[in-house]
């Protein structure tokens, strides 16, 4: 019996191949969204996890300065006073290639003889021209470069390179290049340099950026009680704890958006699968009749699930793959902008991505099949469905669905205002929103069809009457395929939204934050001082107003490396909008140097509160300041605090200086500012001199760069929910072709026919984007407050404009009109005679 | 045209695939008459209708009504025709689902652009007539077969077609709705003195037509009533 039901099945598929091809483009759709961003985000991350182990090597423990860089005698103590011979001197800075001005690349000076117990360099020997470390530190002024760089210079052994250094061109001479390490990892590798050469290079002679330590725990202990001048022992682990979060936060985001795809592929699915079963009410009455128990039925039909799923899977898979090597340099490159200043290549993701995918892709399939086989066993031997009686279902079903909406509703918002404050939470609340959204869907589809049909039906005619009852008349084709829809809307909507309000805010903050005209950078790994005749030659330029000063250095503390931005503020402020505290009050705190002000993003990471004291090593010791105020921050580096200048020059002794910002009159000439600007630094010093109109055009580049990911991810749920309209509104004209036999037989001419079915596809359309408005515009509520501040701890204003959601409403009609064009021109052509004999 | 044929076939073929269903049939039917075609399952009876409302084309041979050569035109010239002097009325009633039963009756006068407001009042005018002024907000499926074909017949007559097909119109009704159906049928079509040709198995129908055909081996030939 099984096997005469498995040909059944397998012939109506036959006989319906758009059915079949249409259910197994939704499911592979769906499988190969999520496992595309899974592999494309598990690559980025191994890629990322294994340059930077590639660099940190057996590290365990880091002796940080406190302040610009440690004095070379802190690693002469170490090895000698402490006893530890695991340790490893390091120089770490960026620096340019004169022939390339473009290009910036990070330089790494070690010690060849110590790395050995530190970190296994084996793989940094050159790979061709014969060098070898020990020549590193034989001959000075010699580098290694990595591979792919010196084929793009075409730097061959032997050849000079001129390396830009804080404006100095600097020759160097290449000994010979460094592969990738290993098969399945290809992150870039630094410039390597002797420590003596980096140091000569760097004009850092007796300093060091950094002492990497392999420590064991006892060792550990002794060092950290011990007292360095300048210095603090930092775990490796407690190291990059913002980059780390900020970067999980990202790839969180992307499986959730890849999820979303799957869940839009598994309503597809469903519909397809209701549908095929719907179609075959007769024969499965039949069946019954004749004896084939419930179970045969579930079985024959779940078989059926499987057999879809097995194909879509296998090319939903494929697809992932493909797909991946295109969204992985999205990913690389988003991470990369954001919290990476190396550039890093995609490294082999984990086999296991495509077993999770394939998991998930059968699952969704059999869940998805289960309602239908069981509504296929429920068949009544005795009665086969009647179509008017199966819709009266569909609209009871409709009534049940909203009751379990509202009761859905009310649990995420219990969940999401009192649960704990977990990402993962608030993802499981958003798609409880999301499925509440597309419970009410149909019931809000028969309001509003009866809502138009009783306000202008009569007068629109009786054609347009036809097509608006159609919608809900056909309600268990047409239900699944506008919740579909208006999920898929929603997520456009929603995520548009977000998008919109975040560039906003992102503007909005960085016309704050960029108070000044233009801006001077300089090199952190130098140490620049803020030389009186160089500041008085800025202001001496024609219409400067006046200066601000910052120092930020990185400064590791028990919450992780804090950035601590020392800002002596210019004519127009501190350029920083408070979030949390009395601005008067923290701002006169802040000048005075009685306080830091906190990035909002530290204070929601670290669960800090205004008045919590900061404990900040200095070198003359942990200092406690008070936190007075929380202010905007959009950075994504590392955390930050905000210090008065005078009050970090006193307790760090440091004097150097990071930035500049040249405030210009109103009448000035900014451009010829600049360029008096550019010729006064001209030779001085290694500066980078940029206008804060460049600064935000780049930044919202970068923001723009970032969201691209999501638009592929948003036009794949848009197809997908299209396919669904598609797979709706086929089984509906095969379904009603004696009815639209009858019409045609009435006087309708195929036109007349075809433009009745397009209105109604229009208005499922209608119903669907609307039904988005306020669907999307809560997702955007919850990914504004709640997602992105449990993401990353920014904080920003919610924007809703009318733009996104109309496009979203015009692009929910397009969709439908756009599935229904096919089946309107069938159901036009439909041959009277075949479709009026089916009585 | 003459009064003497007001549908004319001439020597019509029609086959689906290998299955010859008409073969050389001809068949002349006056203005206002009511003609009953007879024959067994699959003889071609609702052939015969659908070729007379020009839902398909012969294969070979003529079909004319009211002196237009229905092969002659084009699709939409004929679902005009159709939508102005033709009424149809099925075995199974066919109403719109999503259609009150006013409504559907009102579907053949909105077709011929007649406004809301007129359509409704003759739809209701008719309902009434045929008994069921009750029942036009209604939808189809809350009425009984008998009420639904009453439903189907007002809807065949309301835009005063010149010919009206049935086919098998009471063969889904019990014998005395199938009557009172029949009649109500005959009726109509005499008082808006349109041509009715009927596709029936039934001797009962058969016996209260103008004419009786039987449709033998693809050839039509009178009978005698």
């Amino acid at each position: 019996m099984s096997r005469l039901l498995h040909w059944a099945s397998l012939r109506f598929y036959l006989q319906h191949p758009w059915q079949l091809g249409i259910a197994i483009a939704g499911i592979g759709l769906g499988v190969g969204v999520y496992v595309g961003v899974q592999l494309a985000n598990d690559s980025a991350a191994r890629a990322f996890d294994l340059s930077a182990a590639l660099v940190r090597g057996q590290t365990s423990h880091r002796l940080l300065p406190i302040g610009a860089n440690l004095d070379e005698t802190v690693y002469r103590d170490v090895i000698i006073e402490h006893g530890i011979a695991t340790a490893a001197p390091v120089i770490e800075a960026v620096v340019g290639i004169a022939s390339r001005t473009d290009l910036r690349v990070p330089l790494l000076g070690i010690d060849p003889l110590q790395e050995r117990g530190i970190r296994s360099y084996s793989g940094f020997a050159p790979a061709r021209g014969g060098g070898d470390l020990g020549r590193l530190m034989a001959e000075p002024g010699t580098v290694l470069l990595p591979r792919a760089l010196a084929a793009e210079l075409g730097a061959d052994p032997g050849t000079h390179l001129t390396l830009r250094i804080e404006g100095r061109d600097v020759d160097v001479t290449v000994l010979g290049t460094i592969p990738s390490l290993g098969a399945d990892i290809a992150a870039e590798p630094p410039v390597l340099a002797d420590i003596a050469t980096a140091q000569e290079l760097l004009g850092l002679g007796g300093r060091l950026s950094r002492i990497d330590l392999r420590l064991t725990e006892q060792q550990a202990q002794r060092l950290a009680g011990a007292l360095m001048p300048g210095a603090i022992l930092v775990p490796v682990d407690r190291q990059g704890g913002a980059f780390t979060e900020l970067a999980a936060a990202f790839r969180t985001n992307l499986t959730a958006l890849g999820l979303l795809a799957l869940v839009v592929g598994t309503f597809l699915i469903y519909g397809t699968m209701s549908f095929a079963i719907l179609q075959r009410r007769t024969t499965l009455g039949v069946l019954r009749a004749i004896g084939v128990s419930r179970g045969e039925l579930i079985g024959s039909v779940l078989v059926e699930a499987f057999a879809v799923a097995l194909a879509a899977t296998v090319l939903g898979l494929a697809f992932g793959h493909w797909l991946a090597i295109g969204l992985v340099e999205l990913v690389l490159r988003t991470i990369g902008d954001l919290y990476f200043s190396a550039a890093v290549i995609a490294a082999k993701p984990s086999p296991w991505i495509y077993a999770e995918g394939a998991a998930l892709g059968m699952g969704a399939t059999l869940l998805a099949a289960a309602k239908p086989a069981l509504d296929a066993a429920r068949a009544s031997p005795a009665l086969v469905l009647r179509r008017a009686a199966l819709e009266r279902g569909a609209r009871r079903g409709a009534r049940w669905a909203t009751l379990a909406a509202i009761v859905l509703l009310a649990l995420s918002g219990l969940i999401l205002a009192l649960g704990p404050n977990e990402l993962y939470i608030a993802f499981g609340g958003l798609f409880a929103v999301l499925a509440a959204g597309a419970l009410l869907t149909p019931a809000a589809t028969v309001l509003l069809m009866r809502g138009i049909d009783r306000a202008l039906g009569r007068r629109l005619g009786l054609p347009a009457v036809l097509a608006i009852r159609g919608v809900s008349a056909s309600l268990s084709r047409t239900g699944v395929a506008t919740a579909a829809l208006a999920v898929a809307i929603a997520t456009v909507n929603g995520v548009g939204l977000m998008i919109t309000s975040f560039r906003t805010s992102l503007g909005d903050w960085l016309d704050t934050s960029l108070t000044a005209d233009l801006y001077v950078s300089f090199d952190s790994a130098g140490n620049t001082r803020a030389d009186p005749a160089l500041l008085r030659a800025i202001e001496g330029i024609e219409g400067v107003a006046g200066l601000s000063l910052t120092r930020t250095v990185l400064v590791p503390t028990a919450n992780g490396e804090i950035a601590v931005r020392a800002v002596r503020p210019g004519p127009r402020g501190w350029g920083l909008e408070l979030v949390d505290g009395q601005p008067e009050a923290a701002f006169t705190a802040l000048a005075e140097g009685r306080g830091v002000l906190a990035s909002e993003r530290l204070m929601f990471a670290r669960t800090m509160k205004l008045g919590d004291a900061l404990t900040l090593p200095t070198p003359s010791g942990l200092r406690q300041l008070p936190i007075v105020g929380a202010f905007r921050d959009f950075n994504t580096g590392n955390y930050s605090v905000v210090l008065a200048l005078e009050r970090y020059q006193r307790e760090w002794n440091d004097f150097g200086i990071t930035g500049i910002g040249v405030d210009l009159t109103d009448s000035a000439d900014s451009a010829i500012a600049e360029q008096a600007l550019r010729d006064t630094l001209a030779g001085r010093t290694a500066a980078r001199v940029r206008s804060s109109s460049g600064i935000e055009r780049l930044s919202l580049e970068v923001f723009d760069r970032t969201f691209k990911i999501t638009e592929v991810l948003r036009v794949l749920a848009a197809v997908v929910a299209f396919l669904g309209v598609l797979s709706a509104l086929l089984a509906i004209e095969l379904e009603r072709a004696h009815e639209l036999g009858v019409l045609r037989a009435l006087g309708f001419s195929p036109r007349g026919l075809a433009a009745t079915l397009l209105t109604q596809t229009g208005l499922l359309g209608v119903a669907a984007g609307l039904m988005a408005i306020p669907l999307g515009t809560a997702l955007a509520a919850l990914l504004v407050h709640v997602i992105n501040r449990r993401s990353f701890g920014w904080s920003m204003s919610f924007v809703v404009t009318a733009e996104p959601l109309l496009a979203g409403l015009a692009l929910a009609v397009a969709a439908a009109l756009l599935a229904g064009v096919y089946p309107a021109w069938r159901a036009s052509r439909v041959e009277l005679a075949a479709a009026l004999r089916e009585e | 045209m003459t009064n003497s044929a007001w549908i004319e076939l001439r020597d019509v073929a029609k086959a689906y695939g290998h299955q010859v269903v008409l073969e050389s049939a001809s068949l002349t039917v006056r203005r206002g008459e009511f003609v009953a075609a007879v024959g067994r399952s699959g003889s071609g009876k609702s052939t015969l209708l659908r070729l007379i409302g020009g839902l398909e084309s012969a294969d070979s041979g003529f079909v004319r009504v009211a002196g237009t050569d229905l092969n002659a035109l084009s699709e939409a010239a004929r679902a005009l025709r159709r939508r102005q002097e033709l009424g149809f009325v099925f075995q199974f009633f066919n109403l719109i689902p999503t259609l009150t039963v006013g409504e559907n009756v009102e579907l053949p006068l909105a077709l011929n652009d007649v406004t809301a407001q007129a359509a409704r009042r003759r739809s209701r005018e008719l309902l009434g007539e045929l008994g069921l002024g009750d029942s036009a907000d209604r939808f189809p499926e809350e009425l009984s077969g008998g009420e639904q074909q009453r439903v189907a017949i007002a809807r065949a007559v309301v835009h005063e077609p010149k010919l009206v097909l049935a086919d098998e119109p009471t063969g889904n009704l019990d014998a005395e709705t199938a009557s009172q159906v029949l009649e109500l049928l005959r009726h109509s079509c005499r008082e808006r003195q349109a041509t009715l040709v009927v596709a029936t198995h039934s001797v009962e129908v058969a016996a209260q037509a103008d004419r009786m055909i039987s449709i033998r081996a693809g050839r039509i030939r009178d009978e005698a009533p």
